[in-house]
């Protein structure tokens, strides 16, 4: 769960995330990003929001990306042809590829542990497992975004 | 006796000063005020019967560890400050 | 390599090489990074007797290990010259996430020397290092040239700039970073100026490592845990930041007030408190790079006179500018800081500058004409525009560029001046906190705080409790502190971290990160090497004994009220103890044996 009124703008999220897929320590392959507006005073952790109707899944031509039964969007990297398709699919822009790594970096809960909320110091990210109460938040906060970047964008 | 409360233990009390009578210590002085702030307050302030690590009671501002503590004596005319531990400075 | 990453950037702004270099690896075992690496190479390669302001002087900004990874508060870098407003070492740290950026691009540092012909800047995105021209930003403020630059760069890149301020020589001008971060204290930014240097832009991809990862997490989650746990970092700093120690401050008596002429108490200070911004200007919270505190207070001044937007005061700002110059309007004081940031100034210099005027103004020494309005101290209009008129450099604000120190001087009144080595002491009234008054004597860059932060054991009992008023222990706990501060600032991790955290657990994210069998003795050695180091400078650039001192006021004028009622700072019985402790002769200049074992030498 996310609550940006709450985010410090502090990156923690971004810099565990990073150590805890590849060991060290790198934003820029990190499955979060925090957005931060200097005069609205305003940070915004993003990060897959593991959609109910994935858009990238729907595209993804080798089905390499499904929605696992505890409700994760996960991608396998096996099936992965690296078309990048999903990242222009998302809505959201929660989708990137990873030079690091090599393939296409997403959220992926982290097997139900996530670094970022664990070391989140201001509780602006928040593990919660999935229940209808959490999904519809969750749903109204994707909108906010969609809303939020639709305005910086114009 | 006038004694000066600062920063979130306000958010205890409500207020930022109050004047209190006949408290011959400190100890004395703490006790009362948590009948009047209640637990919340006193959880601040006490571990069991000592001082908590938590905040700083300052009398004429003199931190009472420098002095005798819980059984510093107070007169009429004293003020006291109670601070929760903060600090900071660039 | 792990923890650094072994490169580093010299730029010859003269004739506009760029040259990527190793990193000195016995070096960096010796001082780290950050404040320690940079003296250390200054040392090697200028004169400590040169003009700061000339292009001898080389400007130097250094990430440590522990930048940009997932340690304690990992944010820092430091920016080191020989320093204009003090003739000593140089160095300012500064937070936010200009540092970190630099250690993805892949660069422990940056080396500048010379002068450039014509303002330019520096821009970093991974590999690709380039000069570009600057003369359209010149003059710009530093949010003007930070959002300029950010969109003729990378909208993910970071700024770190100097403003007008910087580019005139205030002596006190700041380089900032991210727009609200600033490397503030001893002039850096009038260096950066002087090389017509504007502004230096990073972006970068890439990946700091650590020798051993697993060690690394465990360690730094305990650490994160304790400052978590702990009421200073937990609680204290993220509700309140830094501005809750006007009230401390002032009830122990020892908020120095209007020039410190009154005493430590100001009557008003309730007005200029934390809990009185909290209530009124308070936005929200801000956190640098990897923060778990979160002390930065983003502040909007909605309507009147005063009205802005930025971040702060801090403390030491809401002091400065606030009891010093007896101003009780939190607005105005807000004002004044924003216009610190914006044009690059060190608002603790700025306000004591104004506090000294406001005294020699009430004096008869100055007069209304030559400063183009009346001075009187509580006068909230004129912080603000004497605040504009310095950064500028603007009628009055010329003299007052030269910091308290020389302007005093100039009036046949030093004694009004209240600094050490010509910089402004902060917000502590050492005769209440004689640890302090030790402090402010011996710190290599002048009149500071943060160089072994006494008032942490002497006023709120972290992590001992020492008796403010008496000198028994303060040389000891201050070489110890002073020693583990210079490791902090050359290991990358904020200062406040160690009122949670200490030697043990500092050292242990550094043995992790870099690989290390140090002991933790080893570590601290580190800090005491770097602060006999930077003494060397300064007995080079031609410091004594003379000049580890306090203002007459100090020394003379009695506390006339509080507990400190009757108190002057005891120096001479405490400095004497401190030479000895230092391993130091009577004239405070480091024994051969102490360098030799030091090695330094």
């Amino acid at each position: 769960m996310l609550s940006p009124e709450k985010c410090i703008g502090c990156r923690t999220c971004e810099v565990v995330c990073s150590f805890g897929k590849i060991r060290a320590f790198n934003p820029k392959i990190s499955r979060v990003s925090v957005f931060s507006f200097d005069e609205a005073a305003v940070s915004v952790p993003m990060m897959c929001m593991q959609c109910e109707e994935p858009l990238c899944m729907k595209v993804c031509p080798t089905s390499a990306i499904t929605r696992t039964g505890d409700g994760v969007v996960a991608v396998d990297r096996d099936e992965c042809i690296g078309c990048k398709l999903c990242i222009s699919a998302c809505p959201l822009g929660n989708i990137t590829y990873s030079s690091v790594e090599g393939g296409i970096a997403k959220c992926d809960l982290c097997g139900g542990e996530p670094k970022c909320a664990e070391f989140c110091p201001s509780g602006a990210i928040e593990f919660k497992e999935p229940s209808p109460n959490v999904i519809a938040k969750k749903k109204a906060i994707a909108s906010k975004f969609k809303e939020l970047f639709g305005e910086v964008n114009e | 006796m006038k004694v000066k409360l600062f920063a979130y233990l306000r958010d205890y009390t409500g207020v930022k000063e109050i004047e209190v009578g006949h408290c011959r210590t400190v100890r004395q002085l703490l006790k009362e005020l948590c009948g009047i702030f209640g637990k919340k307050f006193a959880r601040e302030v006490f571990d069991g019967e000592n001082l908590s690590g938590r905040v700083i009671v300052l009398v004429n501002g003199m931190n009472i560890l420098h002095l005798e503590n819980l059984d510093t004596e107070l007169k009429e005319d004293d003020e006291i400050s109670l601070f929760p531990v903060v600090a900071g400075g660039r | 390599m792990f923890g650094w990453t072994g490169t580093i950037i010299r730029v010859n702004l003269t004739d506009g090489s760029i040259k990527k270099e190793s990193l000195n690896l016995r070096d960096a075992h010796l001082y780290l990074g950050g404040r320690g690496l940079g003296t250390k190479i200054i040392m090697d390669e200028i004169d400590p007797g040169i003009n700061p302001l000339s292009p001898e002087n080389k400007l130097i900004f250094m990430t440590g290990p522990l930048t940009g990874t997932m340690a304690a508060c990992p944010g820092r870098y430091e920016v080191v010259a020989k320093a204009p407003l003090t003739g000593t070492i140089g160095a300012a740290n500064s937070g936010g996430h200009f540092g970190p950026e630099l250690k993805f691009a892949g660069y422990d540092g940056i080396i500048f020397e010379g002068r450039a012909e014509k303002p330019v800047y520096l821009w970093i995105n991974d590999n690709s290092v380039e000069l570009r021209p600057a003369e359209r930003l010149w003059g710009k403020n530093t949010f003007e040239t930070t959002d300029e630059l950010l969109k003729e760069t990378a909208e993910d890149a970071r700024v770190a700039c100097i403003g007008p301020a910087g580019e005139k020589m205030v002596l006190f001008a700041t380089v900032m970073n991210d727009k609200h971060r600033a490397a503030g204290r001893s002039g850096m930014g009038a260096v950066m100026g002087s090389k017509n240097l504007k502004a230096v832009v990073v972006r970068g991809t890439r990946s700091v490592e650590v020798a051993d990862p697993e060690v690394f997490y465990e360690v730094c989650t305990e650490a994160r845990k304790k400052l978590k746990e702990h009421p200073v970092t937990g609680t204290g700093l993220p509700t309140y930041g830094t501005e809750i120690l006007i009230n401390v401050l002032n009830q122990v008596a020892a908020l120095p007030t209007r020039n410190w002429r009154d005493g430590g108490y100001f009557e008003y200070a309730e007005e200029i408190s934390g809990e009185a911004l909290r209530e009124k200007y308070l936005v929200r919270n801000k956190g640098c790079f990897g923060c778990s505190i979160g002390c930065g207070r983003v502040t909007r001044v909605p309507e009147g006179k005063y009205k802005g937007f930025g971040e702060g005061p801090e403390y030491e700002a809401g002091w400065a500018l606030g009891a010093n110059c007896g101003v009780r309007d939190l607005a105005a004081v807000c004002k004044a800081n924003f216009i610190c940031n914006e044009l690059g100034l060190d608002p603790i210099t700025m306000g004591c500058t104004i506090a000294c005027t406001m005294e020699m103004y009430e004096k008869g020494i100055i007069t209304k004409e030559e400063i183009g309005m009346e001075t009187p101290f509580g006068s909230a209009d004129a912080i603000v525009e004497l605040t504009r008129m310095t950064g500028l450099r603007e009628g009055f604000g010329d003299r007052l560029a030269e910091g308290s120190y020389r302007l005093a001087s100039a009036y046949g009144h030093p004694e009004l001046s209240m600094s050490v080595k010509k910089q402004e002491m902060p917000a502590y009234d050492a005769r209440g906190v004689q640890g302090m008054g030790l402090e402010y004597a011996t710190s290599n860059r002048g009149g500071c705080h943060v160089r072994g932060y006494m008032t942490s054991p002497e006023i709120l009992g972290v992590p001992v409790k020492l008796d403010p008023l008496v000198t028994t222990d303060k040389a000891k706990w201050l070489k110890t502190f002073q020693d583990l501060t210079a490791v902090v600032d050359s290991a990358g991790i904020c200062l406040f971290t160690t009122f949670a955290i200490g030697l043990p657990e500092i050292s242990a994210m550094l043995k992790a990160a870099i690989g290390w069998d140090y002991s933790d003795e080893e570590v601290l050695k580190i800090g005491e090497r770097i602060w006999n180091l930077e003494r060397m400078f300064n007995i080079g650039a031609g410091f004594t004994k003379a000049d580890d001192t306090l203002p007459p006021r100090l020394l003379n004028e009695p506390l006339k009220a509080g507990p400190g009622k009757g108190k002057v700072v005891e120096l001479d019985v405490m400095l004497k103890e401190y030479y000895q402790l230092r391993g130091w002769d009577e004239d405070g200049l480091p024994t051969g044996d102490k360098l030799r074992e030091l090695g330094i030498k």
